[in-house]
């Protein structure tokens, strides 16, 4: 950089217009957001985490209540669709319980995903912060939530003898490759929903939808034959099977695996490119 | 080593409407042809920042003159890397602080002593380091016990105190203004002005923008006067000054609040068709009001 004095300035105008940065540029500020938003792990874990602190302050049973919440519902539910579909209950009720707490933690990421950016408006209109800083913070606190859940999930397993299996390793497998996609899900959805503030509540229902279509509260072997192997393209019966498969003693079938696998390889090539070419827009929709 | 070199700067904001913001009236818009974009004027956008140039280096402590709305504010958020301008390029190197929202970050139910560790951390500070500077805002603030109480339990003076203190704890090397800062009550305020001169003192670059013509003169070195989104004039404060209020000569003392009524500044351009002479004239700070109120729309 020559040093320019303010008589200089001329001297800038009289050379052509600087060009909008090319994709390649874009592509690389994009990597920078994303490389630093790591690095700067200490600002989001320390968000994520106040995000859980603030929201259970002054509350007797603080953060508990979520662990208190997802019993609940998990309970209420589990007897009365155990009753509905006619299912033993100590088979159905340790299903449904770790159905729930992935499922929660699936759909806590999309839907917190469409308001990433849009909630962090204070912050991104003040300082240049990365924009992934705040994707890993909706990361944070939907796990912090997960493991308030997973509470509820080894007593369920010692109330219906659900045995410990050498399967749950994969379990964990599966949560870091879907974690691994909340990073671009929150930046794809972060940024559609900043511009299109019709998105978030339309994503509401798409979840609303995906929760019926996806074996939560029932099973896969409970579908007909020839729409099993449609099910399997459905990315949330993917990474659902992936998790609670191996938690359940099971293995996932290879084709969750390769589902969930396309996914994520889809999933970040479409963002490089959708992330990279409306990072910097971000900021003039909030 | 710090500097900022901005070559013909141009930053619009596009102004959404409801209407526009939602996915199905722009897929309407895309797929209807010309009909509907005819009737639907709702893609405007305001200019706020056109055509700027500007260099500044080590040493440089620039002052900023304009009425509201003539896009100091956007032109500050440029400095500080927020706004990445889509025409114009703009290169600035060092660390910056800006301390436009000394709140920014804090959070009511935390203690005085969680908040410092929040608040240095955005800006840009380790734990450790916000740790180490703890002893210094113990003695700033003079909050004493207070430090350990959830900060809701403040007073607006002692809130402002402590934002402040974390705030000026650490010297950036592009330091950035909007309007002095101040701490509270009137005990305060000669403390309060010795700690920011000393950070001011210690910083390469500085970006003032006041409407109080005697803090230009004595904090600065160089100023620049914006006028619609231009930059109008830059050089020695007092001729700055001087074309400034040769224009506003009834301009003395403005309160130092930019949220103040808008002054029709801005000029809008209609996007579908940009047609330079045949700009409405809008209020300037349209684009703020148009953001809240579509967050207070769609707040849960």
């Amino acid at each position: 950089m020559t040093e320019l004095d303010i008589g200089d300035v001329a001297e800038l105008d009289r050379g052509p217009l600087p060009k909008p940065p090319t994709m390649k540029q874009h592509l690389r500020l994009a990597w920078h957001d994303v490389s630093h938003g790591l690095v700067d792990w200490r600002v989001w874990l320390l968000l994520g985490m106040n995000d859980i602190r603030q929201r259970y302050r002054r509350s007797r049973l603080g953060q508990f209540w979520i662990t208190l919440a997802m019993a609940t519902t998990i309970v209420s539910l589990g007897f009365l669709y155990a009753f509905l579909f006619k299912q033993p209950l100590t088979q159905y009720l340790p299903y449904l319980g770790v159905s729930f707490v992935v499922w929660g933690l699936m759909a806590g990421i999309v839907l917190d995903a469409c308001m990433v950016f849009i909630s962090s408006e204070g912050f991104l209109r003040q300082v240049p912060m990365p924009k992934s800083v705040f994707v890993h913070r909706m990361l944070v606190r939907n796990v912090v939530t997960f493991l308030h859940n997973l509470i509820i999930v080894p007593p369920l397993f010692v109330i219906f003898g659900v045995v410990p299996s050498w399967t749950w390793p994969l379990a964990v497998a599966g949560l870091v490759l879907f974690l691994l996609n909340g990073i671009w899900i929150g930046l794809f959805l972060g940024t559609i929903c900043a511009r299109f503030r019709d998105m978030p509540q339309t994503m509401a229902s798409v979840m609303q939808i995906a929760y019926f279509l996806t074996p939560v509260m029932w099973q896969r072997s409970q579908l007909p034959d020839r729409l099993r192997g449609v099910a399997e393209f459905n990315p949330f019966q993917a990474f659902m099977s992936i998790v609670r498969d191996p938690l359940l003693g099971q293995i996932a079938p290879a084709v969750s695996w390769e589902v969930a696998l396309a996914v994520t390889a889809i999933g970040f090539a479409v963002t490089a490119i959708f992330f990279s070419r409306f990072r910097a827009r971000i900021v003039y929709w909030l | 080593m710090a500097s900022i070199t901005l070559d013909r700067v141009t930053v619009d904001f596009p102004i959404y409407n409801a209407k526009s913001r939602s996915l199905r009236s722009e897929l309407i818009r895309r797929t209807a042809g010309g009909h509907i974009e005819a009737i639907d004027d709702s893609h405007v956008s305001v200019v706020a920042l056109r055509d700027v140039s500007l260099t500044l280096k080590d040493g440089d402590r620039l002052g900023l003159v304009g009425h509201n709305g003539a896009g100091k504010s956007t032109l500050l958020r440029v400095l500080s890397r927020v706004y990445e301008p889509p025409i114009g390029r703009a290169v600035i190197k060092g660390s910056i602080s800006s301390l436009t929202d000394m709140m920014m970050g804090m959070d009511p139910e935390a203690t005085g002593y969680e908040n410092i560790l929040l608040r240095s951390v955005f800006l840009g500070l380790s734990v450790k380091q916000a740790q180490a500077n703890i002893a210094d805002i113990e003695a700033f603030t003079e909050l004493g016990n207070f430090l350990k109480l959830p900060m809701r339990t403040y007073s607006t003076g002692m809130m402002v105190r402590l934002a402040f203190a974390i705030s000026t704890a650490v010297t950036p090397e592009i330091l950035i203004m909007d309007e002095l800062v101040g701490a509270g009550d009137a005990a305060f305020i000669a403390k309060a002005e010795e700690r920011l001169n000393g950070l001011i003192g210690r910083t390469n670059i500085l970006i003032l923008a006041s409407h109080d013509s005697g803090l230009l003169r004595r904090m600065c070195n160089k100023a620049a006067l914006m006028e619609e989104g231009r930059l109008k004039l830059i050089g020695p404060v007092d001729e700055v000054l001087a074309v400034y209020h040769n224009e506003t000569p009834e301009e003395v003392a403005v309160p130092a609040d930019e949220a103040a009524p808008a002054e029709p500044d801005a000029p809008l351009k209609s996007e579908p068709e940009p047609a330079p002479e045949a700009q409405e004239r809008a209020y300037g700070e349209a684009e703020k009001g148009t953001a809240q109120a579509e967050q207070a729309g769609t707040a849960e």
